[in-house]
């Protein structure tokens, strides 16, 4: 079976700095991938490089066998892709973004009506019918994002922290979403610091470290018998960060 | 006191931190390129003070309007420290402004404005040693004066941007003042060849804060003291009323810019072009800094041509359409910069024609009011019709064109809208570069209507047939050649924005401005600035002067020399003014990267 992203070799280079050093990373279909790492560790890099949105310095990105920098027309329409802190179209509101979007994607005035509606109430946006998207808080900016990301039914969804400053019932909206859309036969790839949330949507994950895949796999697989967080602090933590204090602080 | 003091020594030193690490990056470039030119300014107002107080006291109200209107005009001004930085801190406004007020003193723009206002030493010398202490502080306080109204401008814009009304009543004012100084530049040239500056305007630049430190230095020069420490208290004084107004006003800088409340329109484009359309198009309404720049240009238009009106001379009304199409050009230079990091869903629909939509967006602002004004205002003239209307039709053309293809070939990284803090007018950090890109636009843009103005005035109506088709022509081809860079350089532009750096040069191409070495960076800068003089003025104005038996000489080198040397000189200068903007241009192609 075709894989939903199959990343060979991915690698940048930032001056000195190797972002992302021969990635390689096989999404399977169907799949929720969830990818971890330390800040910095080259999530967002590599997850640039995969969706056309950074120029690798070598290696290949495929979408369902399309080449992402030399078949970027079918790559990209299969794609959905929630990056993390990019511009919105900020004088719009919700709405007029998911319209203005849909457009730019090809689809027909009506389809995109019926589906921006829909995504506004499911996320509940559409309290927020005359706020212009620069004025939205952080975490209304994920779920325009999200929306944005949904709207042309991709096949499968790249998202860069989707869960960053989301509050907890927004946060189970978007689980939900999430799992239907995979029940659905769509593949998720996301990125995350919290443990705990990828071991409950992931059924696949991967540990960056230092621009190097550290581990990749089925998330039985990688962690064992031992929690997620654990198997991660032991691949890419040294011996005694974790137990420094701040000496300074106790009294 | 310890803390009073050392709350700006730390900002300042935070500035200086700063500058000296902007110094080894990407801002260099700008940074060299606008001292070099802000030494020859300075160079040229050492030279009026060695010449007149007239020309010396014109000179400073130069001085201070580029100090208000730069930082309007070229994305909010020096911030290297935000008063946002310090909000955490509780300090009182005063405390807060004073310590501002310190830092703002830090850098090159300040450093250079005290070159050109050591000037008023050199008057003082020059009247009698005895001004000399007052030169002295009055050369302090006037820089005081003008990086105070800096300040105190650019908040006000930040409040007037916060409503509609405000954004288009300060565009209206903006584009009078600056149109009227246009004008009066033109009025000056033509009562200099009658001979001196009037009483009036020699009076006038004294009375505006710019003129009150040479003020003080003349009456002391005069053993007028009374009157000295007049002007000295006058500009001290308002030092403290500007301080006070500026500290008031980032007291209520908290709380950032509102969009316009305006009722929303549901878009109702079908396609991919109208879509990007009908989004620019709410960008330029809704956007309150959009709004007063094109608002500027409507009353820069209008006014310029309308100023000789007081003369009695309604010639120039037709030329407020082209004037304001070129204007709105300028000022839309940055297209894609100022969207930021937008541009990643432009990067994830590859088939949709953004540049396209683009453009008859900017067509569809701008167009209507140029069409407006050149036909109303030329048939209240009564004509010349053929040139009116080439020159609109061919400009509209070539700015909708133009004005893409620049935003893709030397975008500006801009700052994204939502994180522009709280000043509305700060859309890059790299102002001097969003300058430079403004005045290429402008100087390019007027350039597309070239043909169609020489058609016209050689064979009248064919003229509006050329502008038509250069106009369709630049439309076209440019918006071809911009959306074709767009597709192949999409994640370079998009990473530019993200990191706010612009890329190290490609194998093969000259190198950049901003890659030379600091020491031919100088010396290209200089090239660029000073290669003019001798090309122009002393070389192509002299020809010309001789040619038409001018008698006046003034300062062209040329026509006071014996006969027999004049037209070598002259042919010297042009020679000279070629070379130096060649050697300006060498150094980057001989550094060229392989
Ligand atoms: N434009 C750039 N220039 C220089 N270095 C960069 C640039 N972008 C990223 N880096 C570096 O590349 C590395 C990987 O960054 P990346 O943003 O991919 O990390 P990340 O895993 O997404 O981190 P986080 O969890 O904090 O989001 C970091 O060390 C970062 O400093
Ligand atoms: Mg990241």
């Amino acid at each position: 079976m075709t894989p939903a992203l199959e990343i060979a070799g991915l690698t940048k280079t930032f001056g000195e700095k190797v972002a992302a050093d021969h990635v390689d990373l096989t999404v399977p279909p169907g799949s929720f991938y969830g990818l971890v790492g330390q800040n910095g560790a080259g999530k967002t890099t590599t997850l640039s490089m995969a969706t056309g949105l950074l120029r690798p310095d070598g290696g290949s990105a495929r979408i369902f066998g399309a080449d992402v920098w030399s078949d970027p027309s079918r790559a990209l329409a299969m794609v959905g892709v929630l990056p993390d802190g990019l511009a919105m179209p900020e004088r719009l509101t919700g709405r007029e973004v998911l319209t203005y979007l849909g457009l730019l994607r090809g689809l027909a005035k009506d389809v995109v009506a019926a589906r921006a509606q829909e995504l506004l109430s499911v996320l509940e946006l559409d309290q927020a019918e005359k706020t212009l998207v620069i004025e939205y808080s952080t975490g209304m900016r994920k779920k325009i994002g999200l929306a944005a990301a949904l709207l042309h039914a991709p096949r499968l969804l790249v998202l860069d922290e989707p869960f960053e400053a989301v509050d907890p019932v927004s946060a189970a909206t978007i689980k939900t979403i999430l799992r239907g859309f995979v029940a659905g036969g769509g593949s998720i790839v996301l990125s995350s610091h919290v443990m705990a949330l990828v071991e409950q949507l992931c059924d696949h994950v991967a540990v960056i470290d230092r621009g190097r895949v550290a581990a990749a796999g089925p998330l039985e697989q990688v962690r064992g018998d031992r929690s997620l967080e654990d198997t991660f602090v032991g691949l890419v933590g040294s011996s005694d960060t974790g137990s420094r204090g701040l000496s300074w602080l106790s009294r | 006191m310890a803390v009073a003091l050392t709350v700006p020594r730390t900002m300042a030193a935070m500035k200086l931190a700063v500058l000296r690490n902007s110094m080894s990056g990407q801002k260099a470039g700008s940074i060299v390129m606008g001292g070099v030119l802000g030494l020859v300014l300075a160079g040229g107002t050492l030279y009026a003070a060695f010449q007149s107080g007239d020309l010396l006291a014109a000179a400073y109200a130069v001085w201070m309007l580029g100090w208000i209107f730069g930082p309007v005009f070229a994305g909010g001004g020096d911030e290297t420290l935000r008063p946002e930085y310090f909000t955490s801190l509780g300090l009182a406004p005063r405390r807060l402004a004073a310590g501002l007020l310190v830092s703002a003193f830090v850098g090159v723009a300040p450093a250079i404005s005290l070159l050109a206002l050591s000037g008023l030493v050199v008057f003082g010398v020059r009247q009698s040693p005895a001004a000399v202490p007052v030169a002295l502080p009055a050369v302090l306080l006037q820089l005081a004066v003008f990086v105070l109204l800096s300040r105190v401008a650019v908040a006000v814009m930040g409040l007037a941007l916060r409503s509609r009304a405000g954004a288009i009543g300060a565009g209206l004012v903006n584009g009078a003042i600056l149109a009227a100084l246009g004008q009066g530049w033109v009025f000056a040239v033509a009562l200099g060849q009658t001979g001196g500056v009037p009483a009036g305007a020699s009076a006038a630049v004294r009375l505006l804060p710019s003129g009150w430190g040479l003020t003080a230095v003349e009456a002391a020069g005069t053993g007028e003291w009374g009157r000295a420490g007049l002007a000295l208290g006058a500009l001290a004084v308002l030092v403290a009323l500007l301080l006070a107004t500026w500290a008031a006003l980032l007291a209520r800088r908290a709380g950032s810019v509102k969009a316009s409340a305006r009722g929303r329109r549901p878009i109702t484009a079908a396609t991919a072009t109208g879509a990007v359309m009908a989004k620019e198009l709410r960008t330029w309404s809704r956007d309150l800094v959009r709004t007063h720049q094109l608002t500027f240009a409507v009353a820069y238009g209008v006014f310029f041509a309308a100023a000789p009106l007081v003369l009695g001379w309604n010639a120039m009304l037709p030329w407020a359409g082209p004037i304001f199409i070129i204007m709105a050009a300028a000022m839309s230079a940055n297209l894609y910069g100022v969207d930021g990091t937008e541009l990643w869903l432009t990067l994830l629909s590859p088939g949709a024609a953004d540049v396209r939509g683009r453009q008859l967006a900017w067509l569809l602002a701008v167009g209507p009011v140029a069409a407006a004004l050149t036909l109303g205002l030329t048939s209240v003239t009564g004509g010349p019709w053929p040139m009116a209307l080439a020159l609109t039709a061919a400009l509209l053309g070539g700015a909708a064109g133009l004005v893409p293809l620049i935003a893709v070939y030397a975008l500006v990284p801009g700052i994204d809208p939502h994180r522009r803090g709280n000043n509305p007018l700060r859309s890059s950090e790299d102002d001097g570069a969003m300058t430079g890109l403004a005045y290429a636009v402008l100087v390019l843009v007027a350039l597309t209507g070239a043909p169609a103005a020489v058609a016209a005035a050689l064979y009248g109506w064919a003229g509006v047939a050329v502008g038509v088709l250069t106009g369709g022509l630049c439309l076209w081809g440019f918006g071809l050649l911009a959306q074709r860079r767009l597709h192949a350089q999409g994640p370079e532009l998009l990473h530019m924005m993200r990191t706010g750096k612009r890329p190290a040069a490609k194998p093969g191409s000259w190198a950049r401005f901003d890659d030379l070495p600091k020491r031919e960076q100088i010396i290209t800068a200089v090239c660029w600035s000073l290669g003019a003089i001798p090309l122009f003025p002393q070389g192509i104005v002299a020809g010309v002067l001789k040619v038409n038996g001018t008698e006046d000489r003034s300062w062209f080198l040329a026509l006071h020399l014996p006969e027999a040397l004049q037209w070598p000189v002259i042919a010297f200068m042009v020679l000279l003014g070629l070379g130096v903007y060649g050697l300006g241009l060498w150094i980057p192609y001989r550094r060229r990267t392989r």
